[in-house]
């Protein structure tokens, strides 16, 4: 179990503030959906919190640990991180690019990579190159690339805002339904699905946490509303919820 | 895997032939007579003079394809390569000032060590120059090291126009920028066999991180690559590789850029088996390429350069017109 905390982060580029002062704590374990409008600095936290992109101020602590003082194999053991695009530069096959993933781990468990391989339905797709496979296809690959390790925080940015609607359902219950010992913030798109499937939600906008709570708490506070600059209806569904937006008065 | 046995035997086949062919051509019952001891002039030449060439080439050629897998796996680019990039105009550079001022030290000691540092020092550039200008990004080195490319070409031309008072010294220096494989002692070939097979290990030791690497940035950082780090190693190391080829075979172009591409299409992208894959194919074209070089125009030699870059040109538009369709 491993919590990932930013603390006071900015990130400034180019005169452009895209991390204002955020500060959020996640985890240890639990789903926690990140939703806000476009330019928000959803990406950007992402990226600050696996340690891809570096912050102008403020740290981010992964467990009782400054991110910056792991070494760069103890980061990519403990934070996956699923991007919101993704191309290979060479046309690897499937068991090439779920290899390259699992290489990433000093000890990786026993059967890890047949174990993910079954569970994504990739067992026939093994010697498959990058460039025939279907869009769908590809998300199922690059999760078990990144999951094969089972890292402890996982950090998945709209890896499915591609794909039609069943895939994108077997990627969010894919992202969901890990081990309860085990932490998933995803970043979300479709607002149905966080306030669905996520136990969490965080609404970010213009770089700042401007809402945080249990999805059912938080579902009717307005201030997603004025996050997105439109008003929700709410609708209640048997198996969850449907926002329909208006941007009437 | 029956790729491995027949890339061998197409090398020992071009080693062969390489053999065979020159200005005065021999069968192969005359290699197997000189092979096996016979002391007759034809025989002896054979063994003195046209196998160490032909081995040469050989290395020449493997040090090539590794370069240019080396260079396409950092800048991520099936079109990169070190003539476009910098790190042979500067090998080259420096072989021409070795050729052209006097030094104090024999030059068979000062070429190598000159082309190395024109290498090592234009890639430097390039890195320097991308870095300044903006983030290490493929695009970015890929222009710089063209730009470094085009100044150290002039710079070239500047000196072989400015030093060179008799024209003997600037006809070694011409036919050694086109290209071409000199006749090695057998000790001196030694040490080129030991230098390629030195350089295979160490490229070999990229080989996992230049697959991380082609995920992307993103991925590879996601991945636990210290992606700046690596890429200055990886070219730095890359140098070292092409100022061998170059040292023994001067500028001899597009083999580095097609040995990894047909290498690809025999054992796939990842680069454990395709530097040595590159290595072969690289060895076979540049055996080849010297055997037509020695033996098209009798008795003159044809820079080996312009036979691979007859070649090598319609390959490269060839790509590039595949790569624009898709």
């Amino acid at each position: 179990m491993t919590s990932i905390a930013a603390n006071n982060l900015s990130v400034r580029r180019n005169g452009a503030t895209l991390l204002d002062g955020l500060s959020l704590s996640l985890g240890p374990t639990g789903s926690v959906a990140i939703i806000g409008p476009n330019g928000a600095g959803k990406s950007t936290l992402l990226k600050v919190l696996t340690g891809i992109d570096e912050p102008t101020a403020g740290m981010v602590h992964v467990g009782d640990r400054d991110l910056a003082s792991l070494s760069n194999a103890q980061r990519a053991n403990k934070i996956g991180y699923l991007p919101q695009y993704f191309e290979p530069h060479w046309d690897l096959s499937v068991a090439e690019l779920v290899r390259l993933g699992a290489d990433r781990s000093d000890r990786l468990a026993a059967g890890a990579i047949e174990a993910v391989t079954e569970k994504f339905e990739l067992t026939h797709l093994g010697r498959r190159r990058w460039s025939t496979l279907s869009g769908g296809e590809r998300a199922r690959v690059l999760l078990a690339a990144v999951l094969v390790v089972d890292p402890p925080v996982l950090l998945a940015d709209e890896p499915a805002a591609s794909l039609d609607i069943r895939h994108r359902l077997d990627v969010i219950r894919a992202l969901t339904t890990r081990r309860p010992d085990r932490l998933s913030v995803v970043v979300v798109h479709d607002l149905d699905l966080a306030f669905t499937f996520f136990e969490r939600v965080v609404v970010i906008d213009r770089g700042k946490v401007v809402a945080d709570g249990p999805a059912k708490a938080l579902i009717d506070d307005t201030r997603i509303d004025e996050a997105f600059s439109v008003r929700f209806d709410r609708l209640k569904t048997p198996d969850g919820w449907l926002l329909r937006a208006s941007t009437g008065p | 895997m029956r790729v491995w046995p027949l890339l061998i035997l197409a090398l020992l086949l071009s080693i062969v032939i390489g053999a065979a062919a020159g200005h005065d051509w021999m069968s192969p019952a005359d290699l197997l007579r000189a092979l096996a001891g016979d002391t007759d002039l034809r025989s002896r030449l054979l063994i003195d003079w046209r196998l160490p060439r032909v081995l040469a080439a050989a290395c020449v050629g493997a040090l090539l394809g590794l370069g240019g897998t080396v260079f396409q796996g950092v800048f991520r680019n099936p079109l990169a390569e070190p003539y476009l990039l910098g790190s042979a105009g500067g090998a080259a550079l420096g072989a021409t000032v070795a050729l052209l001022v006097p030094l104090a030290a024999p030059q068979s000691f000062v070429l190598p060590v000159l082309a190395f540092a024109g290498a090592w020092g234009a890639t430097m550039l390039v890195i320097g120059i991308s870095r300044v200008a903006g983030a290490v990004d493929a695009a970015g080195m890929l222009l710089a090291g063209v730009a470094v490319a085009a100044v150290l070409s002039a710079l070239r031309s500047f000196l072989m126009l400015a030093l060179s008072d008799e024209t003997v010294s600037l006809q070694i220096v011409l036919s050694w920028v086109l290209g071409g494989v000199q006749t090695p002692t057998w000790p001196i070939l030694g040490l080129l066999v030991a230098i390629s097979i030195a350089c295979l290990a160490l490229t070999l030791l990229l080989a996992g991180r230049l697959d991380v690497l082609g995920l992307g940035e993103t991925m590879a950082i996601a991945f636990g690559l210290n992606v700046n780090r690596f890429i200055a190693f990886a070219v730095l190391a890359g140098s070292v590789v092409v100022a061998a080829a170059v040292a023994f075979g001067g500028l001899v172009a597009f083999v580095g850029l097609a040995s990894p591409h047909i290498a690809r299409w025999l054992v796939g992208p990842l680069h454990r088996p395709l530097l040595p894959a590159s290595a072969l194919v690289g060895a076979i074209v540049v055996t080849l390429a010297d055997a037509i070089a020695r033996s098209a125009l009798p008795p003159a030699e044809v820079p080996l350069g312009l036979v691979t870059a007859v070649a090598g040109g319609p390959f490269f538009i060839l790509l590039l017109a595949r790569r624009l369709r898709t």
